[in-house]
């Protein structure tokens, strides 16, 4: 894993004039206070994964009852069985089609924020163009103003362009270019791509900044090498300066996939079918914890959780760096 | 010529992609939030979206915010909250910023990615933590807890108990979404300390600078600007955020209208079955947009935006 290199190299040795500004018993009291204030934290979590192998919910460090550890709400779950009294409410099927759908948006919103994020950064971290700082300007206000506010007006564009695209479907079906079955399932295939398209152009502004903040760091020499040795730009771009930023290109696609990922508004509006997500939107809104079985929300909350985990240990240093966007420049 | 003509078509290709995206989902949208604000749009009918109701919609929001309970539930709570969240975001980002500067780094590395764990959790798993947290029966780890310390004897529905309306609502809404939020600013304060000279820092101890004066005299006017940038960062995405919020209300966390921001507000008047008023959501949409508009150039000029954007070195 070239990134797992990379970090390592990035730890620098300690000398005598790193140390710590506080040592002994002080540091002892202020990672203490640390802590307790990160208590809440932990605790929440924890109780969510015990949860989640319990055949109760757990919800408190002074347990007064006897647990039994089972992994059967991971079973019921798989199952469609929403509590141990209630029958299947969904097939296997259902339950595996959730959990594909929540990865096809992460996915589809990692190769929209790569595809076009990338090339716009470079572009803008290597052309002089009228108009350039204006678009900078333009990105970083984008950045600035969550997208989230202008969720209606998308949606009146989902609206708006979804009869005209289902007609020339039609239209192509009757002439035989399109099979019939793909117009049944065009309203679903458009609103996967409606959320990953509008979902990743959320995270657009913000990829270009940290994209640009990688190719800035490469130094332009090399492909002015190549251009001059007859390169053209394109050839340029992809044989000299995407090899480079490799790191970067893994750091965004981590973004981006887990943006996707956590999402549940553009989810909840666009798509039909559900998420993991919206599943557990549904379980709870409107319900209440004597209706609604919470072990087995809790296991698929867990579930959720696992890829989410899986890349905050991969990344570590360099999701703290890149919370703020790679604003540094 | 022929140089011109390839670089204007290096720059389409290039940029096209990411131009197309912006001015499809943020340029047009803003200006069909504007437009959609003056018509009559109901129910999703966009035929409606012709219907031009001049400023109807501003006035009854007006309206609204002076005569109706719920709104202006809705405009205190988002005074309330964006206020004192914000107070919770920039103070406990430095707080913990500063805890984690000052001991060893190996160790803080672990605090500081415990505290970012909530910024990248799923939303709805993060809701989930907090849902039965605050629990209204029993069930809830806070009742339980309080329960077992004798601090209450019946277990509290901190959502819905009038008695304790609105500032368990309130206090709720602030705790889930300051420690989404306080990460941001200890990332970027965090950041600031450690590019002081470390010279500094030494020559103030050999002088025999206290540790307090140390943060006090140094660090903390180092990262002056770095503060204003953080607090109108924040400013602007506790405004114009809400999924954290949509959770906790849709799943009777918290009271509906003390939890509510206005930023909710706009997507509950849009999407909710039960009022599904686009145009009067867009207008209150309208509202966000401009003072997410002004917040953002406040932020350009505080982060001294013009050095970051001069021409490249490497144009060819």
């Amino acid at each position: 894993m070239t990134l797992l290199r990379l970090l390592r190299r990035s730890r620098r040795a300690r000398s005598e004039w790193e140390e710590p500004l506080v040592k002994g018993r002080k540091a002892g009291i202020l990672i203490l206070a640390l802590l307790l204030a990160s208590t809440p934290i932990i605790l929440s979590y924890t109780f969510l994964v015990v949860t989640s192998f319990a055949n109760t919910i757990v919800f408190t460090p002074f347990i007064n009852f006897k647990i039994t550890w089972t992994t059967e709400n991971y079973k019921m779950f798989f199952q469609g069985k929403l509590s141990p009294a209630a029958g299947q409410v969904y097939s296997t099927k259902d339950i595996l089609t959730f959990i594909a759908n929540t990865f096809i948006v992460a996915a589809g919103v990692t190769a929209v924020v790569l595809a076009s994020s990338i090339p716009a950064a470079y572009a803008i971290s290597r052309i002089n163009f009228r108009g350039r700082a204006n678009l900078m300007r333009l990105l970083m206000l984008l950045h600035a103003f969550p997208g989230v506010a202008l969720i209606i007006a998308v949606y009146f564009i989902y609206i708006y362009a979804r009869s005209p695209l289902y007609n020339a479907l039609r239209d192509l079906a009757e002439t035989g270019l399109v099979s019939k079955s793909f117009l049944a399932s065009f309203d679903l295939a458009y609103s996967f791509f409606f959320v990953i398209v509008a979902r990743a152009s959320l995270e657009i502004p913000m990829s270009i900044w940290l994209m640009k903040g990688f190719f800035d760091r490469i130094p332009w020499e090399l492909e002015w090498a190549a251009i001059v040795d007859g390169a053209s730009r394109f050839t340029a771009f992809r044989k000299v300066v995407l090899p480079l930023v490799k790191p970067g290109i893994a750091a965004l696609a981590i973004f981006a996939f887990l943006a996707g990922w956590e999402d549940l508004i553009y989810v909840y509006v666009f798509l039909p079918e559900m998420t993991l997500a919206t599943f557990i939107h549904n379980q709870l809104s409107g319900g209440s914890l004597e209706t609604t079985y919470l072990p087995v929300v809790a296991a698929a909350a867990t579930i959720y959780l696992v890829p989410t985990l899986l890349f905050f240990v991969v990344t570590q240093r360099l999701l703290l760096e890149a919370v703020w966007g790679g604003l540094k420049g | 010529m022929a140089k011109r003509n390839s670089k204007k078509l290096a720059l389409a290709f290039f940029l096209a992609p990411a131009l197309a995206l912006i001015i499809f989902f943020f340029i047009i949208p803003t200006l069909l939030t504007i437009w959609i604000s003056f018509t009559n749009l109901y129910n999703w009918k966009i035929d409606r979206v012709k219907e031009f109701v001049g400023l109807q919609n501003y006035k009854d929001l007006i309206y609204f915010i002076q005569h109706d309970p719920d709104v202006e539930k809705v405009v205190k709570t988002t005074l309330v909250f964006t206020s004192l969240t914000l107070l919770v975001n920039v103070l406990g980002g430095l707080a913990l910023a500063i805890f984690a500067y000052l001991i060893d780094e190996r160790v803080s590395l672990s605090f500081r990615l415990l505290w970012i764990l909530p910024r990248m959790t799923p939303i709805a798993v993060f809701g989930l933590l907090w849902y039965y947290f605050f629990y209204g029966s029993e069930l809830g780890t806070l009742n339980s807890v309080l329960l077992r310390l004798g601090v209450i004897d019946q277990p509290i529905s901190w959502g819905s108990d009038p008695s304790v309306q609105p500032w368990a609502s309130w206090l709720i809404i602030i705790f889930v979404n300051g420690l989404v939020g306080v990460s941001f600013g200890m990332v970027v304060f965090y950041s600031a300390f450690k590019s002081v000279p470390r010279e500094l820092i030494v020559a103030a101890k050999v002088d025999g600078a206290t540790t307090w004066q140390i943060i006090r005299h140094i660090l903390v006017p180092m990262a002056r600007w770095h503060l204003v940038f953080v607090t109108v960062w924040q400013l602007l995405s506790l405004l114009t955020t809400y999924p954290h919020l949509f959770v906790l209300v849709e799943w009777g966390v918290v009271d509906k209208n003390y939890g509510t921001t206005w930023s909710l507000y706009v997507f509950l008047t849009a999407f909710s079955k039960a009022v599904n008023y686009q145009a009067l959501a867009a207008a209150a949409a309208v509202i966000l947009v401009i003072i997410g508009a002004i917040l953002g150039l406040i932020v350009l000029r505080v982060m001294k935006f013009e050095e970051m954007i001069q021409p490249p070195r490497g144009d060819v």
